[in-house]
């Protein structure tokens, strides 16, 4: 076979990656004019304190999301607890809601008069008071909310892959303790440290809840410099230099991933047997798994029913409808059409023979890990570029008096999503692409069908779960999404995100509390169909 | 199956956009396009009132200011917004500077919105009003020991003032006030004699901060008057608790007076909709509309025909810092320099 160094494909990969990442190219290449004038007084006062913040979030984030996240994974798939099916879902419930309210929900518990205050005087007991609002109740906030993250990887992984390793082992009388260390924690790292990837990702860029408690971390001093400061240059600086952090990041990640492959060929419906365990042990660990839900879910949520029984008359009406229709239909459209681009930027650059293409397409995934207000400048500014050109020459060529065509329109909005979430639609798409045998396309190419025939016939049908999961986890985050949809969006639209944040910045946190819940509500059902699809596979 | 739906969204997707466009046409004739910081049920209110009697149909785009200016700079000549409304004059005069508003000239405006509250060149006005007090525990401290905003830095407050993050604009809008009134170098040894006495690291939001005065975290507070009142009217008995648990002291008033700081609005450089968007800040500082700020929102109302609410009037009349509002904008990133400095988080 002859082989082309360049093709229409990569002509293609091209076109993709460029459209994603002009917005992020735009903003990247004015790190080159250097910080603005108040980088030294940033670098005197609080650049220290930015950093040194966030990386006790990082850590801290990370050990507790890994220890929820691991260990809960191993004890429901590998031994038979009360609940169990409904406890494996739960555990996943804590992703349905936005970070930002989860602190809320918690500094309402915790305040001056607030449940555990009311609850403790009601039973008579003196009133503990526990202080949330620093960084230690930050960094136990997210990572409650964000450890199913490394749950749903790490049990993937527990179930479908070293499960038959994990059986040879015990047959070999290795004891439990020594098959976790040595076998299913080897095998299933490079999934876990996936899942730990997208928790640190959250956790740099999350605003509102450090915000709110008053930690000063990368990310809230990047709003501080461009607004209160009022130097775009600086914050674009910081952007940058956290951009910087992150490719580190992705860059171990890959590095500890290697060039492992996980390919079977044979799909695995071998089932492994579930320990037997003492009775008393089954509550403890059923005890165990049922906290971080409480903790991460159902006490955030039951405070927000508590809050929306004081505030729903005034909340719920008409327009309120409206807004949640118009939120789950931009979360949908968004959710599709980026599941459209995860697939070009996987396949199209297979599909060239340029290594350099190849290598690069991975770039278009790095909008996960920039703070949506960057995204949203980034996108505004290139489009409105590409809007007066479009001015111009209507003007010039066909004397037409048209306004800007893109800004302010629902394309924009949803195309700084598909820049934002890209790679929330990429991961799972690409880890069940892992799984599929090279073969397979190869010898459907070989029989003579072209790329894209080979693609629907034999990959589409397989990587049915990978798509499943990117449609839902996209979904999911759109819902939640709150500073680019600021940003960006029409006027005439409203989603449920901003009403929260409406309520929440005016200090009516009470009131938040339904729009807070309806995005939960969505976000629910996904994540069981979500479970359902990966048990499944 | 999955072509199929393909098909069908990206049809969605196209069919969406044509009836965007084909709305903006439409709309093009009597509409005014409002983008505001101010995100209250009362606004909307409001802007539905002034549909019904004007015809003009009012297109809101919410979010915070700096964003929304953010937005019309690149928007440029292009931008679709009418009006500005911001909650503070820091952010309007900001947009002054950088181009954003133009000069009007109105006589009704003149007549209902006082001259130290609307920009010199008239191209911003304020809506509403609200005072950056202290308050303080009833039961542990007398008015009599408060004076001025200078007097917080006494020792006799070491760990008892509470008081919320410097990211936030009222803080800074103060800042920039006590830059005006005593320059960078004495705002400096305020702050630091401020965070010394702090009786916790900054956080939460004001409300927050009246709720710390009632648990005993502190003695005294610096917040908004207008969360007083959100605290007293709270469906949530604890709240009310915690509203009725503090007084409110207006600083200052043998001298300068209290600080204050507007919501206000100004119409866009670009503005499709110049007549329209006159109207429609005539329309929210004329007395009907005043009214129903001053009794729905706890805000005092600009337009000097109108009186404050019973609540805010129980608080008693006051003294205000007739500082020029320009001012606040002019010092606002000087104070958040001050603040860094300081360690005011």
């Amino acid at each position: 076979m002859k082989k082309k160094y360049l093709n229409k494909w990569s002509f293609l990969t091209l076109i993709v990656i460029v459209i994603i990442i002009i917005p992020l190219l735009s903003i990247f290449l004015k790190l080159f004019s250097g910080p603005g004038e108040t980088w030294q007084h940033i670098t005197e006062t609080v650049l220290i304190e930015y950093t040194m913040n966030s990386i006790w979030l990082i850590i801290g984030c990370t050990i507790i999301s890994l220890f929820l996240g691991v260990t809960s994974a191993w004890i429901v798939s590998r031994y038979k607890i009360p609940f169990q099916n409904t406890i494996e879902w739960m555990l996943i419930l804590p992703l349905a809601i936005p970070s930002y309210i989860t602190a809320y929900a918690y500094a309402g518990i915790f305040d001056y008069g607030g449940t555990l205050e009311l609850l403790s005087k009601s039973l008579g007991f003196s009133i503990v008071k526990i202080d949330i609002m620093n960084i230690f109740g930050l960094i136990f906030v997210l990572s409650f909310s964000l450890f199913p993250y490394v749950y749903v990887s790490a049990r993937a992984v527990f179930l479908f892959q070293s499960n038959r390793l994990i059986d040879a082992s015990k047959v070999l009388g290795a004891s439990e303790l020594k098959t976790f260390f040595k076998i299913a924690l080897p095998i299933a790292r490079p999934a876990i440290v996936g899942g730990v990837f997208l928790v640190l990702m959250e956790v740099l860029n999350d605003y509102g809840a450090a915000y709110y408690y008053g930690v000063s971390t990368f990310t809230t001093g990047i709003f501080r410099t461009w607004f209160s400061l009022q130097e775009p240059k600086t914050a674009i600086y910081l952007s940058a230099i956290l951009l910087l952090f992150v490719f580190i990041l992705i860059y171990l990640e890959r590095l500890q991933r290697g060039k492992k492959s996980y390919a079977n060929n044979s799909k695995s419906t071998f089932k492994l047997a579930k320990l037997p365990i003492k009775k008393s042990e089954k509550y403890l660990l059923f005890g165990f798994v049922s906290l971080p839900i409480i903790l991460g879910f159902i006490l955030p949520v039951l405070q927000l029913i508590y809050w929306s029984l004081l505030t729903y008359s005034d909340v719920l009406n008409t327009s309120f409808l409206t807004t949640s229709l118009q939120s789950l239909l931009i979360a949908v459209l968004t959710a599709v059409i980026t599941v459209f681009f995860a697939l070009m930027i996987l396949y199209f650059p297979k599909w060239n023979n340029s290594k350099l293409l190849k290598n690069s397409s991975k770039i278009a995934i790095l909008g996960y890990a920039i703070p949506g207000a960057v995204i949203a400048l980034g996108v505004m500014v290139t489009t409105i570029v590409f809007d007066k050109w479009l001015i111009n020459t209507m003007t010039k060529l066909f004397n037409l008096n048209i306004s800007l065509l893109l800004n302010g329109t629902l394309i924009i909005l949803v195309y700084a999503y598909l820049i934002r979430f890209i790679a929330v639609g990429f991961n799972p798409i690409e880890a069940s692409q892992l799984k599929i045998n090279k073969n397979l396309s190869e010898s459907s190419k070989l029989l003579g069908k072209n790329n894209l025939m080979s693609f629907f016939k034999i990959e589409l049908p397989l990587l049915k779960t990978g798509i499943f999961s990117a449609l839902i986890l996209v979904f999911v985050d759109v819902m939640k999404e709150l500073p680019l949809t600021l940003i960006l969006k029409p006027y005439n639209i409203n989603t449920l995100a901003v009403k929260a944040y409406e309520y929440a910045s005016d200090e009516q946190v009470m009131e938040a509390s339904i729009p807070s819940l309806f995005i939960i509500a969505t976000g629910i059902l996904p994540i069981i169909l979500l479970n359902k699809i990966i048990l499944k596979r | 199956m999955k072509t199929i739906k393909y098909i069908i969204i990206l049809s969605v997707l196209f069919f969406s956009c044509k009836t965007d466009k084909k709305e903006v046409k439409k709309q093009k004739d009597n509409e005014v396009t409002v983008y505001t910081h101010r995100h209250y049920p009362v606004d909307q209110k409001l802007f539905a009132k002034f549909e019904e009697k004007t015809g003009i149909k009012v297109n809101v785009v919410n979010a915070k200011a700096n964003e929304l200016m953010q937005k019309m700079k690149t928007e440029g000549k292009h931008s679709k917004a009418d009006v500005l409304i911001t909650v503070d004059a820091g952010r309007l005069n900001q947009a002054k500077e950088d181009g954003l508003l133009q000069s009007i000239s109105s006589e009704k405006l003149n007549i209902q919105v006082p001259s130290h509250l609307r920009d010199v060149d008239n191209q911003w006005f304020a809506l509403t009003k609200r005072a950056r007090v202290v308050i303080y525990a009833k039961d542990r401290v007398k008015p009599e020991q408060l004076s001025t905003y200078a007097a917080l830095t006494d020792e006799k407050w070491h760990k008892k003032i509470l008081v919320r993050s410097s990211n936030n604009i009222y803080n800074q809008s103060l800042m920039a006030s006590i830059i005006a009134h005593e320059g960078v170098e004495g705002a400096t040894k305020w702050a630091n004699k401020i965070v010394k006495n702090m009786a916790r690291t900054p956080k939460g939001n004001d409300r927050d901060q009246a709720k710390a005065v009632v648990a005993g975290d502190g003695d005294i507070a610096i917040v908004n008057t207008y969360y007083i009142g959100k605290l007293l009217n709270s469906k949530n008995a604890e709240e009310v608790k915690a509203g009725k648990g503090v007084g409110v002291f207006f600083p200052n008033q043998k001298d300068r007076g209290t600080h204050v700081n507007i919501s206000g609005a100004g119409v866009t450089k670009y503005a499709p909709n110049k007549e329209n968007a006159i109207k429609f800040i005539e329309f929210l500082s004329d007395v009907a509309a005043q009214k129903v700020y001053a009794q729905v929102n706890y805000e005092y109302p600009v337009n000097p025909a109108v009186a404050p609410s019973e609540l805010l009037k129980s608080w008693g009349e006051f003294k205000e810092d007739k500082l020029i509002l320009s001012d606040l904008g002019k010092y606002n990133k000087q104070a958040v320099i001050v603040f860094d400095k300081a360690g005011w988080k």
